[in-house]
């Protein structure tokens, strides 16, 4: 017992030592942004795909906003992918494509398999551009956004891009200011870190892009998976296409403003991080393909954020059944543990990641919200463990997988 | 010590230890100070006329009284609503007298001229300027901000802090330092030993330069095979040569060196991992990105945006995009050499640097 309590603290300091590597690189670092500064070019043909499903509260907003970007007319075409929407989504996007002619042209999905990726799979039949750019409905892209995720396609060596996520109604109440310090941290530091040091940004599928031909040879949208971008991220990079970052192509997001819809939303998300992981980890860490070590050391720890909160949690059990056993562990190995927990998760963003991702964004105040940070990292934890568990448990009994779609909260237009 | 005494205050203090930690938590999630989303500015697009624009909008109340002083060629001073102080010439036939007659001086107000605005020498400018007419600045000057609705012409050893936009020609002779954005809506030309961080105009032209014409085939960068979905490029682990006169009709991605001998031409983009040199008379009908130092030799021709992640140095006689084409040049360091031209965007993002040919 006490040796798997040795291997688990030293997994767990792993993770600590990565967010430090991380967190100082992004406060000291040199900080890559190469593609930010394409501002003048030859702009290549473009399809923006808008996942929706039952989207009424939220998809004009988005579309009203595709269509006034700053990017040629003829060169980028809008397409809503009504997935068995029941409430007035198909209505709204009707009337937009009769408002905006030959702009949007609608694929309204009446059958089929549930899912995002089943959704995107389905409307690439209609998607005849190299790059393809995907946002989910409740986000509002800037004017300049469109430019900014086109840009590192230029460079032939990416296969997708990803922009920065900002949630819009962050002051809400205490959870949606919790995620918006989440999300502050997971971006401005993890990932344009994982940027800077030439790891692997992940694809977040939406606020994101695609190149089509790196698309067609991993495969295409894997519609088994509940969290279509992952499994993206580490197709890509085993077969030798790059996955950008770009921390100053923002662009504003809706977050649950409910516990039970957050806590769906991250079972959801661990879920699908640990299928990838099984996917594709043995063959990240050990298998024949173009990664370099570094990013075969980062993927697999990558993929690895969700299952250290059952890690977690049997660390904590055991370091207390060897403390009732009377056994007496390395020195100091308990301390670690308790020191190390809290910086662990890297997807649930560790606290000083947060604050230094704070800092830069120069919101100050609100690092003042940090010790609230207890309660959502307690809601996590136990949601993950409990997405793990049940996982196994459907592993064991043959159970589908089946998609939850996160719960919009704004008013209908 | 009462030992129950002794818990309650055990209890008090660890409550205390844990409580207090909170408080300025619970003052911020009542009080909100700080709960308004991040400020993702939704209709910035980074167009670099942006304070051109601007200015020319927070100046329209003016344009009364410049039509006025235009008319009767008299000078005007006043402030304008936020209590800016300015003054509007009606005439510049001749160097600016009133209170720009001393060498050294600062001119802290907005300058508003209808006609054309000459300028003497070594002055300090620490408000905007706008010129109805044509711009000629005097050498050794500092200028904030400068909007021309012709051509605007700067001094040699002139300072621009903020930046300049002239819908003519924009000229900066010796020595100038161009800090800000420099944008013209026809021509930007630098002469030797300017130093410029962004640049934006359908020609850049760096010293004198023969133009002649679109010296690479104008095709889209990227292909319209977009239907395929194949990728056509070329992937290659560790250095890479491509040799003198050959001509490579695919994408190449190179994770090493990238050295491309003198002639060669590239039917498409081209990606190298580290350091990236082009020899003479190159030309690369894509894009051409480095994730290390670049350099680009003489009378190549790029048709794509060019991107160094470190330094980028370019020789006399390069071409980057045409005049149909407009592409961006980037990299934190630039270094070129007089003779080059780039169509569209050269953005230094420390430090560009205009040197004499070799």
């Amino acid at each position: 017992m006490i040796y798997v309590l040795y291997i688990i603290v030293f997994v767990i300091c792993v993770y600590t030592g990565r967010h430090y590597w991380f967190t100082l690189n992004r406060l000291f670092g040199f900080q890559r942004h190469p593609y930010i500064d394409i501002d003048t070019a030859d702009w290549p043909p473009v399809t923006v795909l808008v996942a929706a499903h039952n989207e009424e509260k939220v998809i004009a907003h988005i579309l009203d906003a595709l269509m006034t970007v700053k990017y040629p007319e003829d060169k980028m075409l809008v397409i809503p992918v009504n997935d068995r929407s029941t409430d007035r989504t198909r209505e709204i996007i009707d009337k937009f494509v009769q408002d905006f002619p030959g702009r949007i042209q609608p694929f309204h999905r009446v059958e089929g398999k549930g899912g995002k990726a089943a959704a995107l799979k389905d409307a690439m039949q209609l998607v005849n551009t190299e790059v393809i750019l995907i946002f989910d409905a409740d986000y509002i892209p800037g004017a300049g956004l469109i430019k900014q995720l086109v840009a590192p396609f230029f460079d032939l060596e990416v296969g997708g891009v990803m922009g920065r996520v900002v949630p819009l109604n962050a002051g809400t109440n205490l959870l949606t200011r919790l995620l918006d310090l989440e999300r502050s941290g997971g971006y401005q530091v993890d990932q344009q870190a994982r940027m800077n040091l030439r790891l692997v940004p992940q694809h977040g599928g939406t606020v994101a892009g695609v190149r089509l031909s790196a698309l067609r040879e991993v495969g295409g949208w894997n519609e088994n998976s509940l969290t279509e971008d992952t499994d993206l991220t580490y197709r890509l990079l085993l077969n030798g296409w790059k996955t950008v970052y770009q921390n100053r192509s923002e662009c504003y997001e809706e977050v649950p403003e409910v516990w039970p819809v957050r806590i769906k939303q991250i079972m959801r998300w661990a879920k699908g991080h640990n299928q990838a992981m099984m996917a594709y980890g043995p063959r990240l860490l050990l298998g024949k393909h173009r990664a370099t070590l570094r990013e075969r050391i980062d993927g697999t720890l990558l993929l690895g954020v969700y299952a250290m909160a059952p890690i977690t949690l049997v660390g904590w059990a055991l370091a207390l059944g060897v403390f009732y056993q009377g056994v007496a562990p390395l020195h100091g190995v308990i301390a670690l543990l308790s020191l190390t927990a809290y910086a662990a998760l890297g997807n649930l963003a560790a606290f000083f990641e947060i604050a230094a991702a704070a800092r830069l964004d120069g919101t100050r105040k609100r690092i003042s919200l940090l010790p609230f940070l207890i309660l959502g990292f307690g809601v996590s934890i136990f949601s993950v463990s409990r997405a793990a568990v049940s996982q196994v448990s459907d592993l064991v009994t043959g159970a589908e997988f089946h998609w939850d779609k996160t719960e919009r909260f704004r008013k209908v237009l | 010590m009462n030992p129950y005494l002794a818990v309650a205050a055990l209890v008090f203090v660890v409550s205390l230890m844990f409580t207090l930690p909170l408080v300025p938590a619970l003052v911020e999630l009542r009080r909100k100070s700080d709960a308004r989303p991040l400020n993702v500015v939704q209709q910035n697009s980074g167009e670099i006329r942006h304070f051109a624009n601007s200015f020319r909008t927070y100046l329209k109340g003016l344009e009364p009284i410049m039509q006025r002083c235009v008319a009767a060629g008299t000078t005007a001073t006043a402030s304008l609503p936020d209590g800016e102080e300015y003054v509007v010439l009606g005439r510049a036939d001749k160097p600016l007298v009133l209170a720009l007659q001393q060498r050294d001086a600062t001119h802290p107000v907005v300058i508003a001229a209808g006609l054309d605005l000459i300028v003497p020498p070594e002055a300090t400018f620490s408000k905007d300027i706008y010129a109805g007419g044509q711009f000629t600045g005097g050498d050794q000057n500092n200028y904030r901000a400068i909007l021309g609705e012709k051509d605007v012409h700067l001094g040699a050893s002139s300072r621009a802090m903020r930046w300049v936009h002239a819908v003519g020609e924009f000229t900066a002779d010796l020595g100038c330092r161009l800090y800000g954005r420099i944008s013209s809506d026809s021509l930007i030309r630098l002469h030797a030993d300017c130093t410029f961080l962004r640049l934006n105009a359908p020609r850049i032209e760096i010293g004198r330069v023969a133009i002649s014409g679109d010296a690479v085939p104008s095709n889209s960068i990227i292909p319209a095979n977009t239907g395929s979905g194949m990728s056509r490029r070329f992937l290659h682990d560790g250095d890479f040569e491509v040799q003198s006169g050959q001509v490579i009709t695919n994408d190449i991605v190179i994770r090493g060196k990238l050295h491309i001998h003198s002639g060669a031409r590239i039917c498409g983009s081209v990606k190298s991992v580290k350091d990236m040199a082009l020899e003479d008379g190159v030309s690369v009908e894509g894009s051409l990105i480095s994730a290390g130092k670049m350099r680009i030799g003489p009378h190549c021709a790029i048709h794509g945006p060019v991107v160094a992640e470190r330094e980028l140095a370019i020789a006399t006689g390069a071409r980057c995009g045409t005049l149909e084409h407009p592409t961006t040049v980037s990299a934190p360091l630039i270094e070129v050499e007089e003779g080059v031209a780039v169509f569209g965007t050269l953005w230094a993002r420390e430090h560009g640097q205009v040197v004499i040919s070799q």
